[in-house]
């Protein structure tokens, strides 16, 4: 087993303007779930692409596998679902499965059980021989997923995994993931929203603007970033915690949004004030919990202002020379 | 190279699965059929024309035309003595289309050959064919009679020539006539035109759906794009070869069943504008190479204005240069097939942009030098080479761009970004 699956050694990409990705190192071990977190804009798309080959990067390199070779060459053992999906709207359901195992190496006669497998698996057996434009978005969707899982993959691509996808995809997705990691796969994949990388992410990498603020496991990320975390939930009566979250003895940092706040303790704060103080003004919790940070704030406070000032699409401009 | 196979694959399963593959394969030989027959027929269907001989003549000439063209099978004749407003009540009842036309003879017509003929309709080449034929036979019959030759002298020198034309090639007289020669150049330059045009906006289509829908990301993933475009050009390629192979199998059978198809047979003279050719080896050799080559270049055009569109209107409007410069070889076709051997045919045929349909059409009209056919051959497979080279440069970089179209200048640019 090699150290890691996916190694980027300083690559970068410009495009006329701007450089959409700035000598950026990630290293993907193998077996995990890894997130590459950024906001719009920060080359999440562009790494992504880098890392397969489908962009050269101007400079560095990447490494797969710890083999040599490109993403193109690797491409057997990799499954790629871009953001933008897409599949040809008149071909049937199984000859595009087909097809696409095909330009993965797997020959038709071993591809069609295992497509007709996920095909029932993930119930659309009925619509095998239909057209793929006379399917709704979301069994397009499982049909591209199937796609690029079909060739039992070792390592599996992700570029804004779950956007647009509804809940009952969002869900089989993610089973799925998880699945193919507790079969020693390796999973990267990228997404600008936290909630659903904190869930299922081992180890994340935070870009912005083409470089990379943080990486690591999730775990020693939230230790070094987190300060002491409150949680606090209002039950109606909010009492007079604005002026107690103003308070900075205690409270560095608060972020409020209705009913809900997460505070971050200062240096000297104490938890135990500050619910004392809250309680004493009139409020009603029905939470009050000390926590780690979440992988949201973390984000926010890393980004801070970039994330107000993402650039425009890369791959809107043109590539330079 | 496994990759490759399954694009052309599916290039070709999925295109002969459509219904207009079908559709195509059913009316082509009836389109072509009709590119012949039509003409021949709307020519076989010369009426018979009612005329009126005005005759001004102070001997007999003019009766004697009357009664002579009343005996010809397209003629219906009477003789009017001429007289004053004779000419306008005739024009009148061309208008009424009481008669079809009306020929005025006078002294004249014996000393200088001079006749006038007024009618509806002057571009039908057999009725003013057989009118001057007939007419000039009686002005050389009453000339000799009236340099004392014996009229019986003159009927029996009359003969009507049979000029039966065959094309030389290869210092061997083929079995193709004159007319055939014209039809076959005439009918391989309309069928490479249209495939090449059809064929080339496929490979953009195909170009395009990949790059609206995004799947050609996930291509490029697991291919390289020069390998994607080669695998759909062969496939498309493959494609049209099999529609000819179609075509070329029902239309023989059509032809050896025309005796049975109304119209078909029997239409003598007038059918001899338009025949059904002879093709020969080599034609068929020439025709194949010259289509493969066009197709080459023009699909790798295509691919480059597909990749650079990223919808249907752009690209029907980043299509128009390569429509016109294939457009305008099939145009100059025409003035090709008056004289093959021009310095304008030569030239026409040497342009790589234009050989595919000039090169093949002078072979058909006319012999022609083998080397001027492997120079032309060189310089269209060179510049295959040259254009596939930048159209796939323009394509690798265009297939993932989105946005809008690119100018000159950003074209050069991707041509040269390594």
């Amino acid at each position: 087993m090699p150290q890691s699956i996916v190694a980027a050694d300083r690559i970068t990409k410009r495009f006329a303007g701007h450089t959409a990705v700035d000598a950026l190192s990630l290293t993907v071990p193998p077996g995990v779930i890894y997130g590459l977190l950024g906001p719009n804009g920060a080359g999440k798309s562009t790494t992504i692409r880098m890392i397969l080959n489908i962009y050269a990067p101007d400079s560095g390199t990447v490494r797969l596998f710890g083999e040599a070779g490109t993403g193109r060459d690797h491409s057997g053992r990799i499954g790629y679902l871009p953001e933008e999906r897409g599949l040809y709207p008149k071909m049937r359901v199984l000859d595009v499965l087909l097809f696409l195992a095909e330009l993965k190496g797997v020959d038709r006669r071993s591809a069609r059980p295992k497509a007709l497998d996920w095909l029932a698996r993930m119930g659309l057996s009925d619509w095998r021989m239909r057209k793929v434009n006379e399917l709704s978005k979301g069994m397009q969707q499982k049909v591209q997923f199937i796609s690029t899982i079909l060739h039992e993959p070792d390592l599996l691509v992700m570029d804004e995994a779950f956007s647009g996808l509804d809940p009952v995809n969002s869900q089989v997705l993610k089973d799925t993931v998880l699945e193919l990691r507790a079969r020693g796969k390796t999973i990267l994949f990228s997404t600008h929203i936290m909630e659903q990388a904190e869930k299922v992410c081992d180890h994340v990498c935070i870009i912005a603007r083409g470089k990379k603020l943080v990486d690591g496991t999730l775990a020693d990320i939230k230790r070094t970033h987190g300060g002491k975390h409150v949680l606090v939930n209002f039950d109606g009566a909010r009492g007079d915690a604005d002026r107690i979250f103003a308070d900075r003895r205690h409270v560095a940092k608060a972020d409020v949004s209705g009913q809900f706040a997460e505070l971050e303790l200062a240096a000297q704060g104490d938890a135990q004030e500050v619910l004392k103080a809250l309680v004493t003004s009139g409020a009603r919790l029905s939470r009050f919990e000390l926590a780690e940070p979440s992988l949201n704030k973390i984000f926010i406070d890393l980004v801070g202002p970039d994330a107000a000032t993402a650039s425009a699409r890369p791959d809107a401009e043109v590539a330079r020379a | 190279m496994r990759k490759v196979l399954a694009v052309i694959r599916r290039e070709f399963v999925e295109r002969v699965r459509q219904r207009w593959f079908w559709v195509m394969a059913a009316l082509g030989p009836v389109f072509f059929g009709a590119l012949f027959i039509l003409p021949t027929l709307m020519m076989g269907k010369t009426s018979v024309k009612r005329i009126v001989v005005v005759d001004g003549t102070t001997s007999s000439f003019g009766a004697r035309l009357a009664v002579r063209l009343d005996s010809e099978p397209l003629f219906v004749a009477a003789r009017i003595a001429a007289g004053p407003g004779t000419i306008d009540s005739l024009r009148g009842a061309v208008d009424r289309k009481e008669i079809d036309g009306f020929l005025i003879v006078s002294d004249v017509a014996v000393d200088s050959g001079k006749v006038m003929y007024r009618a509806s309709n002057v571009s039908s080449p057999v009725t003013i064919g057989s009118l001057e034929h007939v007419i000039s036979e009686m002005v050389n019959a009453t000339r000799l009679e009236r340099e004392g030759v014996n009229p019986t002298l003159v009927e029996r020198a009359r003969i009507k020539v049979d000029l039966d034309s065959k094309k030389v090639s290869g210092g061997k007289e083929t079995g193709e006539n004159a007319a055939q020669s014209f039809s076959l150049a005439y009918f391989m330059g309309i069928i490479l035109y249209m495939a090449i045009l059809l064929y080339g906006i496929n490979v953009m289509s195909s170009v395009l759906e990949e790059k609206t829908t995004k799947i050609v990301e996930v291509l490029v993933s697991s291919l390289r794009p020069f390998q994607l475009l080669l695998g759909k050009v062969i496939g498309v390629g493959a494609v049209s070869i099999f529609q000819f192979l179609i075509w070329g199998v029902s239309t023989r059978l059509i032809i050896s069943q025309r005796r049975h198809l109304p119209g078909g047979g029997g239409m003598g003279d007038a059918g001899g504008f338009f025949q059904v050719p002879h093709v020969s080896a080599s034609t068929a050799i020439v025709f194949l190479a010259y289509f493969l080559g066009g197709f080459l270049l023009y699909s790798a055009m295509f691919a480059a204005v597909g990749s650079m569109s990223s919808n249907e209107q752009e690209a029907r409007q980043a299509q128009q240069p390569v429509v016109m410069l294939l457009v305008a070889s099939f145009i100059s076709m025409f003035a090709m097939l008056n004289d093959p051997g021009s310095t304008l045919s030569v030239s026409l045929s040497m342009i790589p942009f234009s050989a595919p349909i000039a090169m093949p059409v002078r072979w058909a009209a006319g012999n022609l030098p083998l080397y001027e056919v492997a120079i032309s051959l060189g310089i269209l497979t060179v510049s295959i080479l040259g254009v596939t080279w930048v159209a796939s440069r323009i394509y690798r970089v265009g297939i993932l761009m989105t946005g809008k179209r690119p100018n000159i200048k950003e074209l050069v640019r991707w041509v040269r970004a390594s």
